[in-house]
């Protein structure tokens, strides 16, 4: 009782030390055991990826511990920028048969549509004061990016993968006269589709199959389930909300160009 | 003259830079012809149908259409009027209906007025009176898209175009995968086309027919007049 009691933090959570930390990872090399045993490969990936996340959550840990002291306006939006702009670079990382032009139309997307959510839910929903303070902002910020990314980048990839496959299509469809949209309509409504299925899925089994991330950290923190809930319900609602705008605005933007100024569909061999 | 082409270039990217495959190609369609395009396989003779549609970028030359130019015409009215028939004909998602009425959807057939003074849509009886003619009369309009034949759609594809009366047909190889009596079909077709003063560029392997009005040969990215009437 009095270990525990001496290993709780000022904001109620259980801290892990960190031999215990370390631990952790045996996990994954019994998996590395097994892979190598079945010659699946996966050793390199899993010591990366495993790497990865300690140095990528350490040293988030420590931005953030850093930013909420510091606590500025532009720091906290200057940290949403570079988020905006990390995660339009991994979109385009994910879309090696897009147009250029890609970077800028996911980082605009996300922009918009991230920080607008964000400052919502902030401002008027949960009413903090002042309407940037880090604490909020940027955990809000980096769950509503993080899907709108994902939602993005999958949205992306299936508009020009679906665009591509329906060529003939598309062809038959613009020797009839179709505008681009006209043409391009179904594979856009596939591409939305595409991106929201991981959103609507998530909130189909939230709270039966699963406890989203941001409650059960507040509940790990000592906080009301009940209060946890609520927030739960307003981050989610805010993240689809922003997924569904975001995948729509970046395909709205960008299936365009896969077309000529005159409509002519550029197929595989004719783009530059 | 219906449609005239005037030095038409094409260049396509290649492995290493811009190849032009059409070089100074020049013709003129009159009414109520027949013209055949003929070459061996790679000569660019799909290139020059996408090209007389305005379906390729990179094209040089002058395009005229009922003795207008090509920029007085938005691209989209254009390819009504100088309808192209895919080799592949592609059925879009849907019924045989939803196909052949697919003309009607788009909004290049509203443009520049009143939805009231659009062209009106056939009907159902008028859709299987036309595809009675072309020897599909046990194809029911409610059919998926997706269950027909090859030749079946071919035809279908083919109604759909001439369903949007375009001045100009471009056939590319309207009978490579059709069976003879298709194929006489889609011939019976095209003819009729012809003598309602329309003007047809059916491209073709090799051979041509003897009653084509005008024959074509493209080799070597040349286009040269070898026959007319």
């Amino acid at each position: 009782m009095n270990v525990v009691t001496q290993a709780v933090t000022a904001g109620g959570v259980v801290d892990i030390g960190w031999v215990q930390l370390l631990l952790a990872t045996g996990f994954i090399i019994i998996t590395g055991a097994i892979s190598l045993a079945l010659g699946l490969g996966l050793v390199k990936d899993l010591s990366i990826a495993t790497v990865r996340t300690y140095v990528q959550l350490l040293a988030l840990g420590i931005v953030l511990r850093w930013a909420f002291g510091f606590n500025t306006w532009w720091l906290v939006l200057g940290l949403l920028t570079v988020m905006v702009l990390a995660a339009a670079r991994i979109i385009l990382k994910r879309s090696p048969d897009a147009p250029p032009g890609l970077f800028a139309t996911s980082a605009l997307s996300m922009a918009v549509t991230g920080f607008i959510v964000t400052f919502a839910v902030t401002a008027v929903v949960i009413r903090i004061h002042p309407w940037w303070d880090a604490r909020y902002v940027l955990p809000i910020g980096g769950m509503v990016l993080g899907n709108s990314m994902t939602g993005i980048a999958l949205a992306l990839e299936r508009v020009f993968a679906d665009l591509d496959g329906r060529s003939g299509e598309i062809l038959a469809l613009t020797a009839l006269g179709a505008t681009p949209w006209e043409a391009a309509r179904a594979s856009v409504i596939t591409a939305v589709r595409a991106g929201l299925i991981p959103t609507i899925n998530s909130m189909a089994a939230v709270g039966i199959v699963f406890i989203p991330g941001m409650m059960t950290g507040q509940i790990l923190a000592g906080a009301d389930p009940l209060a946890a809930t609520k927030y739960q319900i307003v981050v989610m609602l805010m993240v689809s909300a922003a997924t569904a705008v975001g995948s729509i605005m970046a395909v709205m933007l960008s299936y365009r160009r896969r077309f000529t100024a005159d409509g002519v569909f550029l197929e595989k061999g004719a783009r530059v | 003259m219906l449609l005239e082409a005037s030095s038409l270039t094409i260049t396509r990217p290649g492995d290493s830079g811009p190849v032009a495959v059409v070089s100074d190609a020049s013709l003129s369609l009159s009414e109520g012809t027949l013209n055949d395009i003929v070459g061996p396989s790679g000569s660019g003779k799909t290139t020059l149908l996408l090209a007389l549609a305005r379906l390729l970028p990179d094209v040089r030359g002058e395009l005229r259409l009922q003795g207008k130019a090509a920029s007085e015409w938005s691209p989209q009215e254009w390819r009504t009027r100088v309808a192209l028939l895919p080799q592949t004909s592609s059925m879009v998602p849907g019924t045989v209906a939803d196909n052949l009425l697919l003309p009607y959807t788009l909004k290049v057939r509203h443009h520049g007025g009143a939805p009231s003074e659009a062209p009106s849509a056939p009907t159902a009886d008028e859709l299987r009176a036309a595809l009675d003619q072309v020897g599909l009369a046990d194809i029911a309009l409610d059919r998926p898209s997706a269950r027909l034949s090859v030749g079946q759609a071919s035809r279908v594809a083919l109604l759909r175009v001439l369903l949007t009366a375009p001045a100009v047909l471009l056939l590319d190889e309207p009978d490579a995968a059709l069976d003879d009596e298709s194929a006489a079909q889609v011939a019976d077709m095209t003819r009729e086309f012809v003598s309602a003063r329309g003007a047809v560029v059916r491209v073709r392997h090799l051979r041509s027919d003897a009653e084509a009005d005008a024959l074509f040969r493209l080799e070597g990215g040349r286009l040269t007049e070898v026959t007319s009437r």
